[in-house]
C-alpha cells in the first residue's frame, strides 16, 4: 500500500466525499471529521515512511494517461512538498473540526473533501498537466465555498477570485505546452514530466518568456502585488473555513510552484528577474502592511498581513540559495499555521458578535482571557517573535537574501518590523482598554470545540519555533538538490555566480552540518 | 460513330455509396411505413431511425477497417472519396445524430415529433452531410450541402412557434445566399482550372504557379463567405443566435455540432492546400476571421440573458477556436480538430439536453424567453442532481480540467504552439478565460442564488427515462474523457495522417 500512498492520499477524500452524499445531515460533521482524521493519519504515515536522507523524489507512481501526448499520471514527494501535504490534511481536519456553519453543512463538508483532493493533488503531482488539472480544479470548490456561504458581496468576490486565477493559469498552460514542445524538439518525444523537463537546458531568451508565462499564473495565485486585488475581497466575503483554507494552503500553491517550476526550470531567468521580483516583494511587504494598518475590519487586517508575509516568502524564494529557499518553504508552513489560526480566531469572535469591526470591540482581554491569550500568541508568531514558527522562516529567508543584496534585505527587514505595528495596534484596539461596548460584556470565552481546533495550532507554532529540525532538515536536503540543479543548468556567468555550487559544499554552511 | 461506353460495375465501387444509401433507404422506409399505416407512435420512428443509423455506422466502421488496410477508396467515377477524414467525420456525424434523435422521446408532446416526415427528413439530412464530406468534387459537395440544408430548414420550421418560422425563413434566406456564393466560387475555380475536383484544382493551380492569383483570391473570397455562413464565422454569424433560439433545444444542440463538422471537413479540403501554397492574403484573412470569431462571439455571449442564446454564441466561439486548426494546417492541428469536436459533441449534447428537459410548453408569465438565467436560480437546492449535471457541462465547456473539453483545448493550443503560432495560442487561452465568465454565470445562478418559488416543477418537466439516460451518458463521457483521449488521438492521428492532412 505504501507504493500507492500518494494515490490513496489524493483520492481517498474524493471517494469519501462521494459516499458522503448518502450520510445523513446530522452525522455529516462526525463523518467529515473521521475522514479528515484518517487522511491526516495517512499523511503522517507518509512522513514516517519518508526517508529524510534522500533528497530526490520518493513514493513515485507513474501510469500512462495520454501517452500519445506525453501525459503521465506521475506523482512523487520530496522534502518540499511533503510538509505542505501534511499542512493541507492538517488544516482540512482542523477546519472541519471547528466548523460552526449551520447552513447546508452536508454540502459544505463534501465540498471541503473535494478541495482536499485537489490540494494534495497539486503538491504530489510531478506531471505538469496533472498538476494543472488539480490546480484548476481547486478553483471550483473554493468558488462554491465563497459563493454559497460567504458574506453579502460573496458572488462578486467568488467570480473575481475565479476569473483572476483562471486567466493567470491559462497563460501558464500555454507556457507548459511550450515547455513540452521544446522537450519534443530536443528529444523527439512529448513529455510533461517535470523531472524530464529538469534535464532541459533552454536558451536564455526562451527562459525569460517562459518564466513570464509561468510567473503570471503563480503570481496571481500567491497573490503578488499588483495582482493581489482579488484576495481582500475573497477573504472579506469568504466564510471562516474558506479564509482558513485559502490563507493556509491555497496561496501556498503559488509559492510552492515557484520552487517547483520557476527556479529549477529557468535558472538564468530566475537570476535575471531576481531583483525586480525582490523589489515587488518588498513593495508587497510595505504597501500591504500600510493598507492593513488602515483597516477597520479585523479580518481584513489579517488578510493584508497575510499578503505582507507572502512577500517575505517570495523574497526568500528568490534568494536562490539554500538558506533563502529552505527558509521560504519553512515560512510557507509557518504562514499556513499562523494565518490559518488567526482566521479561525477571527471566526470565533465573528460567531459571537456577527461583526468584525474593531471599533465594536475593546477590552476583550478581560472578558475572554483564554481567547485573548491564544490570539496574543498567534499574533506574536505572526510578527515573527523568536521561538515562534514564523521567526525561523523569516530569519532564514532574510539571511538567504542578505547574501544577494544587503540593502534590499535591510529594507525588507525594517519593513517587516515596522509593519508589525498594525498587528499590535489591532490587538490593542480589540483586546485592551476598558470594555466600552455593552454587547461585549458577557461574551463567552472559547469553548471546548474551538479549543480543539486552536490548541494544536498553538502547539505547532511553538514547537517548530523552538525545534524546527525535524521539518527543516528534509526541506533543506531537497532544496539543496534544487539549488545544485540550478547551478548546473545555469548558463550566464551572473547566474553561475549568484547560485551557489553545492557540489563541494565549500564555503557553504549547510544546515545539516551546522546541526 | 460514337463508341458505346462500357463501365464495369466493379470499377464503380458502389460500396462507397453504402453509408449514405442506408440513411436514404431508412428515410424512404419511414415514409413507406407511414403510408401503409398512419398514426403510429413516435417511439417507433425514433427506433427505426436509430436502427438505420446503426447500420450506417456499421458500414462506416467497415470502411475504417478497409482504410487502415488499403488506404483511400475512390468510387463512382472517382467522385466518392472515402479517405480518413471522410470516415472520421461521418462517424462523428452518425454518432452525433444517434445521440440527438432520441431527444424526441420527451414526456411532453411536441407536435413536430408526431410527423413521421420529421424522422425521414432527419435521415435525408444525414445523408446530405455524409455526401458533403465524402467527396472532393465541388458539385457533389454542393448537392450534399443543399440536401442537408433544405431538410434542416424544414425541421426547424416544424417546431410550432412563431419564432421557429422566423428562424427557418432567416436560415433559409441566409443559406440561399451562401449557396449562391458557393456556386460563384466553384464557377471561378472551374474556369481557371478546368476541374471541379479539389485535388486536381490544387495540382493545376500549383503547376502554373498561381498565374491567375486574382481569380483564385476572388474564388476564395466567395468560398470564405459561403463557409462563413455555414460555420457561423463572424461577421457571417448573425443568423445563428436567432435560429438557435427559434429551434427546439434538441435541434439547436444538433446544429451546433453536426452541420459544423461537415463544413469543417470541406473547409479543410478546400482551404488547406491554399494555406500551404503560401498565399499570405488568405492566411491573414483566415487569421483575422478566426480571432474575430472567437473573441467577438465571446463578448456577445457575456451579455446574453438567455442560456440558449448564450450557448449559441459560445458555440460560435468554439467554432472559431476549431477553425484555427485549418489556419495552422499541421497534422497535429487537424487531429486536434476532430478530437475537439468529438469531445465538444458530448459536452454540448449534455448542455442542450439539460435545456431540453426543462423546456415547458408555454412561456411562464413574465418570462420573455424559454431559458432565462433566472429560471435556474438556486437549482442546487431544489434539484441538486440536475444542477450538478448542468454545472459539470458548463465547467467542461469552460475548459476546466479534467473534464472533456479541456483536453481538446489543450491539444489545440498545443498544436498552435508547436506550429509557431504563439500569439494565436495566447489569444486562444485568453478567450477561454473570457468564456469562463458566462459559463460561470450560470453556475452562480444555480449554486449561489436563492431558488424562485414554484419553479422546481419546471426543471425536469420534459424529462423521460431516455432523456435522463442521455444526460447520464453525456456526463460519463465528460467526466471520464481523459481515458478516451489517448485511444481517440491514436485513431484520429492515424486517419488524418494517412489522408495526407
Amino acid at each position: 500500500m505504501i507504493d500507492h500512498i500518494l494515490t490513496l492520499l489524493i483520492f481517498f477524500p474524493a471517494l469519501a466525499a462521494m459516499l458522503g452524499f448518502v450520510v445523513t445531515k446530522d452525522s455529516m460533521r462526525a463523518y467529515g471529521i473521521a475522514v479528515a482524521f484518517i487522511e491526516f493519519v495517512l499523511s503522517l504515515w507518509l512522513w514516517y515512511a519518508y526517508d529524510p536522507m534522500i533528497s530526490g523524489m520518493q513514493f513515485m507512481e507513474s501510469m500512462p494517461l495520454i501517452p500519445a501526448f506525453g501525459i503521465n499520471y506521475l506523482l512523487g514527494v520530496d522534502g518540499i512538498s511533503l510538509f505542505i501535504i501534511i499542512l493541507s490534511t492538517f488544516f482540512t481536519l482542523i477546519g472541519i473540526a471547528s466548523l460552526t456553519e449551520k447552513r447546508r453543512i452536508k454540502d459544505l463538508i463534501i465540498t471541503l473533501l473535494f478541495l482536499e483532493m485537489t490540494m494534495v493533488g497539486v503538491f504530489a503531482a510531478l506531471d505538469a498537466i496533472v498538476f494543472y488539472v488539480f490546480w484548476e480544479l481547486s478553483l471550483v470548490p473554493m468558488l462554491y465555498i465563497i459563493g454559497a456561504w460567504g458574506g453579502p458581496l460573496r458572488i462578486y468576490a467568488s467570480i473575481k477570485f475565479f476569473l483572476y486565477t483562471f486567466t493567470g493559469s491559462l497563460v501558464m498552460l500555454v507556457g507548459m505546452l511550450f515547455m513540452a514542445y521544446f522537450y519534443y524538439q530536443a528529444t523527439g518525444q512529448w513529455s510533461f514530466s517535470i523531472l524530464e523537463w529538469y534535464r532541459l537546458i533552454l536558451p536564455e531568451n526562451f527562459q525569460l518568456w517562459l518564466f513570464a508565462a509561468f510567473f503570471l499564473g503563480f503570481a496571481i495565485k500567491v497573490p503578488m502585488f499588483p495582482f493581489h486585488t482579488w484576495l481582500p475581497y475573497a477573504h472579506g466575503q469568504a466564510p471562516t473555513i474558506g479564509s482558513v483554507i485559502l490563507a493556509a494552503i491555497l496561496l501556498k500553491m503559488g509559492t510552492y510552484a515557484f520552487v517547483r517550476f520557476s527556479l529549477p526550470l529557468f535558472p538564468d531567468a530566475s537570476v535575471f528577474f531576481m531583483f525586480p521580483i525582490a523589489i515587488i516583494a518588498i513593495i508587497m511587504i510595505i504597501y500591504t502592511a500600510m493598507v492593513a494598518y488602515a483597516q477597520e475590519d479585523i479580518k481584513q487586517v489579517v488578510a493584508y498581513s497575510s499578503v505582507s508575509h507572502m512577500g517575505v516568502i517570495i523574497l526568500g524564494t528568490f534568494a536562490l540559495n539554500v538558506e533563502g529557499v529552505s527558509g521560504s518553504v519553512f515560512l510557507m508552513l509557518a504562514h499556513g499555521v499562523v494565518s490559518g489560526a488567526l482566521f479561525l480566531l477571527v471566526g470565533v469572535i465573528y460567531d459571537r458578535r456577527h461583526t468584525k469591526l474593531m471599533s465594536e470591540f475593546g477590552g476583550l482581554a478581560s472578558v475572554m482571557p483564554r481567547y485573548a491569550t491564544i490570539f496574543g500568541i498567534m499574533m506574536m508568531a505572526s510578527v515573527g517573535l523568536p521561538l515562534t514558527i514564523n521567526f525561523v522562516g523569516e530569519f532564514l529567508s532574510l539571511l538567504g537574501f542578505y547574501k544577494q543584496s544587503h540593502m534590499l534585505t535591510l529594507t525588507a527587514g525594517v519593513a517587516i518590523i515596522v509593519g508589525a505595528i498594525y498587528m499590535l495596534s489591532a490587538y490593542k484596539k480589540a483586546f485592551f482598554g476598558p470594555v466600552t461596548n455593552e454587547a461585549n460584556r458577557h461574551l463567552k470565552d472559547v469553548n471546548r470545540t474551538e479549543l480543539l481546533g486552536l490548541i494544536p495550532l498553538v502547539i505547532v507554532a511553538i514547537w517548530l519555533g523552538v525545534y524546527p529540525k525535524p521539518v527543516l532538515e528534509p526541506i533543506n536536503n531537497s532544496v539543496e538538490s534544487v539549488i545544485q540543479l540550478m547551478h548546473d543548468k545555469a548558463q550566464s556567468p551572473e547566474a553561475k555566480e549568484r547560485i551557489p555550487d553545492l557540489s563541494g559544499k565549500n564555503g557553504i554552511i549547510s544546515m545539516k552540518e551546522a546541526n | 460513330m460514337l463508341e458505346p461506353i462500357h463501365v464495369s460495375l466493379a470499377s464503380l465501387n458502389l460500396a462507397t455509396l453504402a453509408p449514405m444509401l442506408i440513411a436514404i433507404v431508412g428515410a424512404l422506409g419511414i415514409l413507406v411505413i407511414d403510408m401503409v399505416k398512419g398514426g403510429l407512435n413516435k417511439t417507433l420512428y425514433v427506433m427505426v431511425s436509430l436502427l438505420f443509423l446503426l447500420l450506417d455506422l456499421g458500414a462506416l466502421v467497415d470502411f475504417a477497417g478497409v482504410f487502415i488496410k488499403n488506404g483511400t477508396v475512390l468510387g463512382f467515377f472517382d467522385v466518392m472519396l472515402m479517405d480518413g477524414i471522410a470516415i472520421l467525420s461521418q462517424i462523428i456525424i452518425v454518432v452525433g445524430s444517434m445521440l440527438f434523435i432520441p431527444l424526441a422521446l420527451t414526456s411532453k408532446r411536441f407536435h413536430e415529433y408526431n410527423y413521421p416526415e420529421y424522422f425521414a427528413l432527419f435521415l435525408f439530412m444525414i445523408a446530405g452531410f455524409q455526401f458533403m464530406v465524402a467527396t472532393d468534387n465541388l458539385i457533389l459537395i454542393f448537392v450534399g450541402l443543399e440536401t442537408a440544408s433544405l431538410a434542416l430548414y424544414t425541421l426547424i420550421a416544424l417546431h410550432n412557434r412563431s419564432k421557429s418560422f422566423e428562424a427557418a425563413v432567416k436560415y433559409f434566406t441566409m443559406g440561399a445566399l451562401a449557396a449562391g456564393f458557393y456556386a460563384f466560387g466553384s464557377m471561378i475555380l472551374y474556369a481557371i482550372s478546368g476541374s471541379v475536383e479539389i485535388n486536381q484544382i490544387a495540382t493545376i493551380l500549383a503547376e502554373d504557379h498561381y498565374r491567375n492569383i486574382g481569380f483564385v483570391l476572388l474564388a476564395m473570397a466567395f468560398m470564405i463567405a459561403a463557409f462563413g455562413f455555414k460555420l457561423s464565422m463572424v461577421p457571417f454569424h448573425t443568423w445563428t443566435p436567432d435560429v438557435y433560439e427559434g429551434s427546439s433545444a434538441a435541434l439547436a444542440g444538433y446544429m451546433s455540432i453536426v452541420p459544423k463538422i461537415a463544413a469543417f471537413v470541406v473547409a479543410m479540403r478546400l482551404f488547406e492546400f491554399l494555406v500551404h501554397s503560401g498565399i499570405v492574403w488568405l492566411q491573414v484573412i483566415l487569421y483575422i476571421g478566426v480571432v474575430v470569431t472567437m473573441t467577438a462571439s465571446n463578448i456577445w455571449a457575456l451579455v446574453q440573458t438567455d442560456v440558449k442564446r448564450m450557448l449559441a454564441y459560445s458555440s460560435i466561439s468554439h467554432a472559431g477556436f476549431v477553425m484555427s486548426a485549418i489556419l495552422i494546417g499541421t497534422t497535429q492541428a487537424n487531429t486536434g480538430l476532430f478530437l475537439y469536436w468529438a469531445l465538444f459533441s458530448f459536452t454540448n449534447l449534455g448542455a442542450f439536453t439539460m435545456l431540453w428537459v426543462n423546456r415547458q410548453k408555454n412561456l411562464l408569465p413574465g418570462q420573455s424567453s424559454d431559458h432565462p438565467y433566472e429560471k435556474f436560480s438556486g437549482m442546487i437546492k431544489t434539484m441538486p442532481m440536475g444542477a450538478v449535471m448542468m454545472g459539470l457541462f458548463m465547467l467542461s465547456l469552460a475548459g476546466i480540467p479534467p473534464f472533456g473539453l479541456f483536453w481538446g483545448k489543450m491539444y489545440m493550443i498545443g498544436a498552435a504552439v508547436s506550429a509557431g503560432y504563439t500569439v494565436l495560442a495566447l489569444i486562444m487561452a485568453l478567450n477561454s478565460a473570457i468564456a469562463g465568465y458566462y459559463y460561470l454565470k450560470l453556475i452562480v445562478f444555480m449554486f449561489m442564488k436563492e431558488p424562485r418559488v414554484g419553479y422546481e416543477k419546471y426543471y425536469f418537466m420534459n424529462a423521460s427515462l431516455s432523456l435522463r439516460t442521455i444526460i447520464g451518458l453525456a456526463a460519463v463521457g465528460t467526466i471520464f474523457a481523459v481515458f478516451a483521449v489517448n485511444p481517440l488521438l491514436k485513431v484520429i492521428t492515424l486517419f488524418v495522417y494517412n489522408s495526407g492532412y
